[in-house]
């Protein structure tokens, strides 16, 4: 019941063709949270202050700037990318899509569609998910609820502030935390730290 | 099965269908400042009624649904204070209702639950408490009258000698992590601490949390996707008009 977790950014000329998609989502019972963006720029700015999972794109778009999808490609690897075909593209153009919609699609097959990216993209995370912590990880959160810098904790454990980085980010992937606090109050249920520590 | 249907919402449609669709609405009405008893009546007379612009009110009960941008009446200069009464309600709410019932909560189920991590979790949200009120109170405080003194100015209520330094971005980048939190919470307490007799509680602890980040969570996107770029428009105008 709470707000939307699919973000969709949608880039699509025609008002009909995306007005149409947006109300066919709408009516899906999903409830994706659909933005319209202009063009590559604009996605590129939705994308800065948002994680997006998907671009419903018109390929055209694609045809006469692919140097910006690529850059954004390869920046976000974690976007899918759904073409809307309603005239004719050459195969490679097509091929670089996760996923295509086609303007004779039914209403189900479009939601689909878009539920298998979805469901391309949360498979490589669900990998990680169901891990546990890594001993190295173990480490870092240690150090980390102590109260040391990312620098203080790359020094003590030998590693570059980098790879620290990487690791909090898998420990707030795995544990569903990312606050310094929340991950204390895990690190005592885990037994990791003594609760001595803390005045409570 | 239950399904939940997010419909797009539209000035035909009856505000009750809206509520028996998604309850989330009893909260939008309630900071428009709305009675709860709407009969059959339809958003646009509903809006009319109580004076409320109709793209503000399409556009916040779009974000309730998770649409945005979808309405061509979009929110425009004028309709700033509204929105700013809209937020300051919901302050409102967050501040003297719903904080301190998640807060009863935790104090029960530290009486039911005597693990130390409980006791923790408490102060963890204590602090969390103490930074949202930090934040809402500088948003009532400082951020809503600036921005309401920009719009009397551009309507030529008052002189210029109010202009501080001061810019939309600061506002925007004062927004951190009230939501994070939230979730951290809510992880803690499905995942993680351990459980006693607290089953009741918990849950009702659980369910106050989904309301309020909820609830926080449209709020954020009213502040960041509607009101910030129409101070931005504002100050620009502001600029534009010396």
């Amino acid at each position: 019941m709470r707000a939307p977790d699919v973000q969709i950014v949608m880039i699509e000329p025609s008002r009909i063709i995306s007005q149409g998609l947006v109300s066919m989502i709408g009516e899906s019972g999903r409830s994706y949270h659909i933005v319209r963006a202009a063009d590559f720029i604009e996605l590129q700015q939705l994308v800065a202050r948002n994680p997006v999972d998907v671009v419903v794109l018109n390929p055209g778009l694609l045809q006469s700037d692919s140097k910006s999808f690529q850059l954004l490609r390869n920046e976000h690897p974690g976007i899918k990318w759904i073409g809307v075909v309603y005239s004719f593209f050459d195969q490679p153009v097509l091929a670089q899509f996760d996923g295509i919609i086609s303007i004779n699609d039914l209403p189900h097959a479009i939601i689909n569609t878009i539920d298998h990216v979805l469901q391309m993209a949360r498979g490589q995370v669900e990998e990680s998910e169901q891990e546990s912590l890594s001993d190295r990880e173990t480490d870092v959160l240690k150090l980390l609820v102590t109260g040391l810098a990312n620098k203080e904790i790359a020094d003590k454990l030998n590693i570059s502030p980098h790879t620290v980085i990487t690791h909090r980010k898998n420990i707030s992937q795995k544990t569903g935390i990312k606050s310094v606090s929340g991950l204390t109050i895990y690190a005592v249920v885990k037994g990791l730290i003594s609760i001595e520590h803390f005045s409570v | 099965m239950y399904q939940k249907i997010n419909r797009l919402i539209i000035p035909e449609m009856k505000v009750s269908e809206m509520i028996l669709e998604n309850p989330y609405f009893m909260l939008m009405l309630e900071h428009f400042g709305i009675g709860l008893v709407v009969h059959e009546k339809t958003v646009e007379q509903i809006c009319h009624e109580n004076s409320i612009s109709k793209g503000v009110f399409l556009t916040f009960a779009n974000l309730f649904n998770g649409y945005d941008s979808l309405t061509s009446d979009v929110p425009a200069i004028a309709d700033v204070p509204m929105i700013i009464r809209y937020l300051k309600t919901s302050h409102h709410y967050y501040l003297d209702e719903k904080l301190p019932k998640i807060r009863h909560y935790f104090r029960r189920m530290n009486e039911l639950n005597d693990h130390p991590e409980m006791l923790l979790s408490e102060k963890f949200f204590k602090e969390y408490c103490k930074e949202i009120t930090e934040h809402l109170n500088y948003e009532n405080d400082l951020v809503y009258p600036y921005i309401l003194d920009i719009q009397s100015y551009l309507d030529g209520g008052r002189d210029e000698s109010f202009v501080k330094t001061y810019s939309a971005m600061d506002y925007r980048e004062h927004h951190n992590d009230i939501e994070e939190k939230l979730t951290d919470l809510k992880n803690l307490l499905i995942k993680y601490l351990p459980q006693k007799e607290d089953q009741q509680v918990r849950r009702k602890l659980l369910f106050s949390l989904f309301e309020l980040e909820y609830d926080l969570n449209i709020h954020s996107q009213i502040e960041d996707k509607i009101l910030v770029p129409l101070v931005e428009l504002m100050e620009r105008n502001l600029e534009s008009g010396r």
